[in-house]
């Protein structure tokens, strides 16, 4: 009725605004906490940005940029409202899902948080959604990597401490932590990504996740340490059966980019 | 002369490759302080060799010197090849070793059968005893249990092992009796019936009191050879399906039968290994264990082979064309199972998510169905099924969307490794291997498409 909305004065509640698509950009510092601030600034604009990066992936662009500080009580509230409002089962599948290495991760998170939010904690089930559909992509091709570097690591002993190097696509050394810790409690090894430049240092029965500032470079394996990346390689190669010789299962099985850091592909 | 670790490692492991079974699933344990090695549920894959085989265990006989003469076997007693045996010390240490390095996910440790089986079981135990007693070794250890051990070393095996296993070697005693004489029925079932029974009665146990002793908690498995003997698909699948029940086993393992030998009794040194009939025997094993098929419904005495060219599934689906389609919104959760491009996760994701909306196309294409072959054969929101198009035209349409890819993959030179026998034959007689690929292809989608 016409009476009615004149009664209401925009003056006094300013009409809600809608949920609409901008043109900037956000930057910030690329931690999780920084992510979450993102997310409150989002919400609180009701704005989608066109991108949301860190410094690493800032390129030229014609969008201003909006540079989001990292507010650790911000960051909070937002991480309490996801158990609150959403459920365990989305907590943990967007915390995961950061991880990924992805390049518009950040923005594919926000869209389905906004569809979240708008439709409570059921929205996580709804896996053939548009929004929804890309986090348990990312949530695959994370667990897959981890369920491959999990066998894939191979140590290397340097005087008792054990050394390893990998190259992952996902920021995966959070997730290996807890299988490797507690398979070997009682050694000391360290595991270096030298994609992302972290290390995971185990030492004296504790576990310490470190980023690096300049690439590590690890010492040539000892005589010792070659006699038995011998036995293992000779023990590989006998096991083939030369009657079902099969390239495309290993290829499929064990992609060519996890070769670099094995022993046994070594001349394959 | 002595030998070298690295002789022994190779003889020794040669001897074992051809046991299928490697998997380190079942068991789940975290290491304890002071120990080391886990067990990880899903199971582990350390490397994968050149024919795509997964390497989880360090898996070596303990000893290749045999006094059997069963005449499938590389290890018989009457067969001129090099021979080796580890020391029980030399094994554990070389077991951690490569655990430590994360190359391995445990041990499988099998055996021919040295002086007795009682004797070899011994020297099995020996090196088990070490690594779980002396290097407090928490890994996973799969153990043969070698036919004829009295059942008093069985128990005590079971008790360190996390898995055992007995293998039944040919699918029916006929078979058995003909090509390896020293091993009878008896056996092999009855070391595989005290498994059952001993596993059941510590998993009560372990129900009263955790910290009670467990008896092989990843259960038993089980491997026979397919190609060596005359069985049908219908008797092996039978057979499976009683084993899963009966002995409540875990996994049953096929080997396609490769020719080491020559022997009026067996397939001819050229013969191919059957790998596209193993590769069916694990699809059905799998509709077994996963899509709650019964192996009556997959095989029966009027069609007791495989079909070359459809998978189990596919096949079933085309045979019971009347039930379909069905509704993916409604449908019960068995019946989503057996919806061809339909799988147990994208069933179980369409369960979760048809309860907060009702599903369409795009919906189902990104939780991962194959609409390509399932599209035949469902409705949903907006969708009121496919239409392939009237009489035989249609039939058509629907066989080639089913067919099975992976046994006319093969390229220009080379043929699929799951080649049917029917292309094999072309090409031997001369036909260029994709022409005939095409040949029988179009065979088969005229054949599939009148029985439709």
């Amino acid at each position: 009725m016409s009476g009615q909305s004149a009664v209401t004065p925009a003056a006094i509640s300013p009409a809600p605004r809608r949920l609409h698509d901008a043109d900037l950009v956000y930057l910030y510092d690329g931690s999780f906490e920084g992510f979450l601030c993102c997310v409150f600034e989002s919400f609180l604009q009701h704005e989608i940005p066109f991108a949301i990066w860190t410094p690493e992936r800032e390129t030229a662009t014609l969008y201003p940029i909006r540079e989001i500080a990292t507010d650790h009580a911000r960051a909070q509230r937002v991480f309490a409202s996801f158990g609150k409002k959403l459920g365990a089962e989305t907590e943990s599948l967007v915390t995961r899902d950061f991880l990924s290495g992805r390049e518009d991760k950040e923005l594919l998170l926000l869209r389905f948080l906004h569809l979240a939010f708008a439709l409570g904690p059921g929205t996580v089930k709804r896996m053939g959604h548009p929004d929804v559909a890309p986090l348990y992509e990312m949530k695959k091709s994370l667990d897959w990597e981890v369920d491959k570097f999990q066998g894939f690591v191979r140590f290397t002993e340097y005087d008792g401490m054990l050394g390893a190097v990998i190259h992952p696509k996902n920021y995966i050394l959070p997730l290996l932590r807890g299988h490797f810790c507690g398979r070997f409690p009682e050694e000391n090894f360290m595991i270096y990504d030298a994609v992302h430049q972290a290390v995971l240092l185990y030492q004296n029965h504790k576990a310490t996740l470190t980023e690096l500032a300049a690439p590590l470079e690890l010492p040539p394996p000892s005589a010792r340490e070659q006699e038995f990346q011998a036995l293992w390689k000779q023990f590989y190669d006998t096991l083939e059966i030369k009657a079902r010789h099969n390239e495309t299962g290993r290829m499929s099985h064990c992609p060519k980019r996890f070769w670099q850091d094995m022993p046994e592909m070594q001349g394959c | 002369m002595e030998q070298s670790l690295m002789d022994k490692l190779t003889i020794l492991a040669d001897s074992a490759k051809y046991d299928v079974a490697c998997t380190s699933s079942g068991a789940s344990r975290a290491a304890r302080a002071g120990s080391i090695g886990s067990c990880y549920a899903p199971g582990c894959c350390h490397a994968f060799t050149a024919d795509g085989r997964c390497v989880s265990l360090l898996k070596v006989l303990m000893t290749n010197c045999c006094s059997f003469d069963c005449s499938y076997c590389v290890n018989r007693k009457s067969n001129d090849l090099p021979r080796a045996t580890f020391s029980p010390r030399e094994l554990a240490e070389l077991t951690m070793e490569f655990y430590r390095r994360n190359y391995i996910e445990g041990l499988f440790l099998s055996s021919a059968v040295l002086v007795s089986p009682d004797y070899t079981t011994e020297r099995m135990l020996a090196v088990l005893r070490l690594l779980r007693g002396q290097y407090h070794f928490g890994g996973y250890i799969h153990a043969k249990a070698i036919p004829g051990t009295s059942p008093e070393l069985l128990e005590q095996l079971g008790y360190l092992a996390d898995r055992l296993s007995v293998n039944i070697e040919l699918p029916s005693e006929k078979s058995l009796s003909l090509l390896a004489p020293d091993k009878g029925r008896h056996s092999i079932f009855r070391p595989m019936k005290q498994i059952a029974v001993s596993g059941a009665a510590s998993r009560e146990e372990v129900a009263v009191s955790r910290k009670a002793p467990r008896f092989a908690p990843a259960g038993q498995s089980t491997q026979m050879i397919v190609g060596a003997s005359p069985e049908t698909d219908y008797h092996i699948l039978q057979l499976t399906e009683g084993l899963y029940q009966k002995y409540n086993l875990k996994r049953v393992f096929y080997s396609a039968y490769i020719p080491v030998t020559e022997d009026t009794r067996l397939p001819a040194l050229d013969t191919k290994p059957p790998l596209l009939r193993e590769h069916r025997l694990y699809q059905a094993d799998w509709l077994l264990r996963f899509y709650q098929f019964k192996a009556d419904e997959i095989l029966d005495q009027n069609s007791p082979n495989f079909n070359p060219y459809l998978d189990p599934k596919c096949n079933w689906a085309v045979q019971h064309y009347g039930l379909f389609p069905v509704d993916v919104n409604r449908a019960p959760f068995e019946m989503l199972l057996r919806v061809p491009g339909i799988g147990p996760k994208s069933a179980r994701r369409i369960w979760h998510a048809r309860k907060q909306a009702s599903l369409g196309l795009d919906e189902l294409r990104r939780m991962g169905v194959v609409l390509k072959r399932a599209q035949y054969f469902i409705t949903c929101n907006g969708f009121s099924g496919a239409h392939p198009g009237q009489g035989s035209a249609g039939r058509e349409r629907i066989t080639r969307a089913l067919i099975d890819p992976n046994v006319f993959s093969g390229g220009v030179e080379q043929l699929s490794m799951f080649s049917p026998p029917a292309v094999d034959k072309l090409v031997a007689q001369g036909v260029p291997p994709r022409a005939a690929q095409r040949m029988i292809r179009e065979e088969a989608v005229q054949c599939l498409a009148r029985a439709l």
